[in-house]
């Protein structure tokens, strides 16, 4: 129950050593001892996508990870996409406030990150491909109407600045 | 000096709005995409314990016993509260009618599965989730009572025993002469409708951080509150603590569609942080806990309904019976969501008489709490259906009926017969604009194809009214005291000419914040980034009630003002008094202070503010060196309800027009949604894309509790839907992208012309897609009266294993 074990994780680029429970969620271990609190928790059972992380560039539910299974992994959470230089908000980001594809909030980060990898994998997706990839997260506000219209504008716009 | 509050944008102290009416960004957002705003889990106090609450597996038991020794001998554990705690701390909950209100935590016996028994305060969730496993609980099972047939049967078992029955309201309201237009009636038709209890679920469930004071004997509690204050006046009764002793500090919520506020889980956080020497103890609520027993579950209802119409299809009258399964007490406040639909009872059309027989029943099932719309869309899905079966009974098209019947542009301000008075509007021109979007009688030609072809394709065109900014008075007939709703605010402005509101409330998602700062920059003339949106605690917050009943878009707006009204009061003064000339001279437009004629005599408001806070050597005699002001705002002409519950409730009225085409798949009993259309009107839009947002994702609710989601009882009270994968949230693949347009009718008597808009959608879907379905099915001469039309029911229908 309470066996520890030593894990080595790295996260938005850094590296932490820590000795963690066993059962510890791969959630709570970067909300409550990395307090990267970006993760939300919305169902704790791997439906809703809230706490969607990338492990090693891969979408992950981080509520259904042990912290122990990310030993040796590189996680990439909602704050790592920031520039820590100038604060300026990754281009992703920027396309859900411009195009109001959020409301409370909550469900973002989720939406954030699954859609960083959609479209490190497939730069200019179709609508049809946007729904695929975003089928895990729930959001209960905006209806997914102008999540899909944020993913379209972030598309367009990374397209353009690799062009350019 | 009287406050005048501007009724239309074109009445700002600005020769053009820079921000109100705008799509402006959110000054939320940038926070909420970088995953830094302060959601209740994401903050730690020093010392803080971790709360874990052991529910109830029985829905009706008697408990015997709890024994929590092995629980507080373990590490870690610092404190165990029972229902003897509680029995002797506390008082049952305040319910409306009262009497029908359990203590937060089971004292004598259970009452519904989930129902806390137990809790315990540990260092860890983790540990108090182990802890929970020691303790040992010892029920003596009672029958449930699993629905209200039960619940009313001679020699039922009682819930509150103490009330000799289960019923917890029964009454009928008759507006009209209702039996003559029905006996003078050349048609009727009638049904009965089930629809099944669905909820609110926002992405983030309850929390909250308790720490009680044991020197001063006060509570102060952090959380995911939606209506701070009130939710401090009822734990100040549950708690037995006096009211200003008692603070709350609203966070940032993850959505909260009317349940949230945890009145019991604050509670015992509360007493566990009293039993561990006033240690703070969080508790966040899990997803199970909600879907349990959180403040989350809504609308479980028993419809029998009917429409009297004359032969030209004048709807004459409308009669409805409700059966509300309220679940184990009133706690919630679910009885005012049958109230509710007094506001709009007879929706957009002119029917002259109405009816409601009302009865309220307590039940095994989980508490029933407030959901988006609170209680008008099941009604608007039986008042809907039954225009659509009147229109096929009569081969009307079912826009054409509707539009016969609707009251006309210059019938308002109207007054419904239930009493409540609709300011304005225009539907028939809303009407012409979606079927002219949807390019209807095309659809009908395609459908016409697609029925020839043996396909189960079928359109719905549904009007409602939304009733908006609600007022006490609404639910006076509950038993809710009152009439008036305050929203009060605080405008600052600093030196260097920076503005602060303060509001009583916190982020839920609707935008609030930008509409305040909208507004406030337009009055003040500042730019959006110089104002700053904070939120007061409840022990020096203005009066307020915060987000609820389509209302705090225009209350905060109302408030701001009125504040900035008496701001602009106050610098006239001065600015005159500095140029030796009289008040009414001076004027603000565009950020400045000015003299009338001559506006390049002026003073920007930085410079007026600086004047009062550090020159008062030239303030006039006895001016307050304050540049500040609160305003206190309520809906204006408000009336207490007669005896059949008739006042002006609600100060707005918007309507819109959704229509859906469908088609089900006769194989699965799938529902696809081909094409969906909203024209509404809400007056004023003060932030178009928020206004877009709100419509959206009350579709998407809508969508849910049409087709998917419900709370599923076994016939022994036992709830059968505790996770996600039980309980159907739409995903993106379910929700359609929806086209829009709108039509502006400001309301004449709202701020700014602005109607509550945040429930409209909720209102409607669930009746356009039922409408849809079932003339999809009208040509096999079925029908389906229950919500949600699930693939499993329909499939059923279709296949005709028993009535769906």
């Amino acid at each position: 129950m309470t066996t520890m074990q030593k894990i080595h994780v790295t996260v938005n680029g850094k590296s932490h050593a820590r000795e963690v429970e066993a059962r510890l969620t791969l959630a709570d271990f970067l909300r409550h001892e990395l307090h990267l609190g970006g993760t939300h928790v919305g169902c704790e059972h791997g439906v809703c996508g809230v706490c969607t992380v990338l492990i090693n560039g891969q979408s992950a539910r981080s509520c259904l990870t042990l912290a122990v299974q990310a030993d040796g992994a590189n996680v990439t959470t909602v704050e790592g996409l920031r520039n820590r230089e100038t604060g300026q908000l990754h281009p992703i980001q920027q396309a859900f406030v411009d195009a109001h594809g959020l409301q409370c909030g909550f469900c973002t980060p989720g939406f954030v990150m699954t859609t960083l990898e959609l479209l490190g994998e497939n730069p200019d997706p179709s609508d049809d491909e946007i729904k695929d990839a975003l089928g895990g997260n729930l959001c209960r506000c905006t209806g997914y109407q102008s999540i899909l219209e944020s993913v379209r504008l972030a598309a367009s716009r990374l397209q353009t600045t690799q062009s350019a | 000096m009287a406050i005048e509050i501007p009724t239309l944008p074109e009445q700002l102290p600005t020769s053009a709005p820079r921000f109100v009416g705008k799509e402006v960004n959110r000054i939320e957002d940038p926070a909420l995409v970088s995953g830094t705003v302060e959601f209740i889990d994401n903050l730690s106090l020093p010392g803080m314990l971790h709360c874990a609450i052991l529910r109830s597996p029985h829905p009706h038991a008697r408990v015997i016993k709890v024994d929590t020794r092995a629980a507080a001998a373990l590490e870690g554990v610092e404190a165990v509260l029972t229902g003897e705690d509680v029995g002797r701390w506390c008082a049952p909950a305040f319910t409306a009618p009262e009497g029908w209100g359990s203590y937060c935590m089971a004292v004598d016996k259970v009452r519904f599965v989930g129902e806390p028994v137990a809790a315990v305060a540990a260092t860890s969730r983790y540990l108090a989730e182990d802890a929970l496993e020691l303790i040992q609980v010892e029920y003596e099972l009672l029958t449930p009572v699993a629905n209200p047939d039960e619940a009313m049967a001679p020699g039922a078992p009682l819930l509150f025993e103490e009330r000799g029955t289960n019923v917890i309201q029964s009454r009928e309201y008759t507006w009209g002469e209702i039996d003559r237009v029905f006996a003078d009636a050349d048609r009727v038709v009638s049904r009965k409708f089930r629809w099944n209890r669905v909820g609110a679920n926002p992405t983030e469930t309850f929390g909250c951080i308790c720490q009680w004071d044991l020197a001063d004997n006060s509570l102060t509690c952090r959380g995911a509150y939606q209506t701070p204050r009130f939710m401090g006046l009822g734990r100040a009764a549950s708690l037995k603590l006096p009211a200003n002793k008692v603070r709350i500090i609203t966070h940032a919520q993850g959505g909260g569609f009317g349940g949230k506020g945890g009145p019991r889980g604050t509670d015992i956080a509360a007493l566990l942080s009293r039993k561990a020497d006033g240690r703070p103890v969080k508790y966040i609520e899990d997803r199970m806990e909600y879907l349990l027993a959180g403040g989350g579950q809504s609308w479980d209802r028993y419809y029998d309904a009917a429409l009297a119409l004359q032969a030209d299809g004048t709807v004459t009258g409308f009669k409805v019976r409700l059966v509300d399964d309220q679940g184990a007490g009133a706690e919630g406040y679910g009885t005012i969501s049958a109230a509710k639909p007094l506001a709009a009872f007879t929706g957009n059309y002119r029917i002259e008489a109405a009816s409601y027989d009302l009865t309220l029943v307590a039940t095994n099932r989980a508490p029933t709490y407030p959901y988006r719309g609170y209680g008008p869309p099941p009604h608007n899905l039986v008042l809907e259906s039954l225009m659509d079966i009147a229109a096929r009974e009569l081969a009307v098209d079912p826009a054409e009926l509707r539009r016969r019947n609707y009251i006309r542009p210059e019938q308002f301000p109207y007054t419904v017969p239930s009493g409540n008075e609709y300011d304005s509007g225009n539907y028939a021109a809303v009407l012409d604009r979606v079927l002219e979007m949807a390019d209807y009688r095309a659809l009908r030609e395609a459908q016409a194809k697609a029925r020839a072809e043996g396909r189960l394709v079928g359109i719905g065109v549904v009007s409602t009214v939304e009733p908006g900014v609600f007022d006490w008075n609404a639910y006076a007939t509950v038993g809710v005291p009152g009439v008036g709703v305050p929203e009060g605010v605080k405008v600052a402005v600093d030196v260097l000419g920076n503005v602060t509101v303060a509001v009583g409330f916190n982020l839920q998602g609707q935008g609030q914040f930008t509409v305040a700062a909208q507004v406030v920059a337009d009055y003040l003339g500042v730019d959006m980034n110089a104002v700053k949106v904070a939120t007061a605690s409840t022990d020096v917050a203005m009066p307020h009630f915060g987000q609820g009943g389509s209302r705090l878009g225009v209350a905060v707006t109302g408030a701001i003002l009125g504040a900035c009204e008496k701001l602009k009061q106050t610098f006239c003064l001065l600015v005159a008094h500095l140029m030796h000339t009289g008040p009414e001279q001076v004027e603000l437009m565009n950020g400045r202070l000015q003299l009338k004629g001559a506006p390049e005599h002026g003073m920007s408001i930085a410079e007026v503010a600086g004047v009062m806070l550090a020159r008062s050597d030239l303030l006039p005699p006895g001016m307050e060196p304050c540049p500040e002001a609160t305003f206190v705002w309520t809906a204006p002409n408000r009336n207490l309800p007669d005896d059949q519950g008739r006042c002006r409730s609600y100060l707005t009225a918007a309507n819109a027009t959704h229509i859906a085409q469908i088609e089900i798949d006769r194989h699965t009993g799938q529902v696809k949604i081909l094409g969906y259309f909203i024209v509404d009107d809400c007056g004023t839009r003060l932030n178009p894309a928020s206004v877009e947002g709100q419509l959206q994702g009350g579709v998407a609710q809508g969508v849910g509790a049409a087709l998917f989601e419900e709370y599923v009882y076994d016939p022994q009270a036992q709830p059968l839907v505790t996770t996600f994968v039980d309980y159907l949230i739409p995903t993106i693949h379910e929700v359609p992208m929806t086209t829009k347009d709108h039509l502006v009718t400001p309301s004449p008597f709202a701020p700014l012309g602005a109607k509550g808009c945040g429930e409209g959608a909720i209102h409607t879907t669930p009746a356009t897609l039922m409408c849809a379905i079932n003339d999809a099915l009208s040509p096999l001469g079925l029908e389906i009266l229950e919500t949600p039309a699930s693939p499993h029911r329909l499939w059923k229908l279709l296949h005709g294993h028993g009535a769906a």
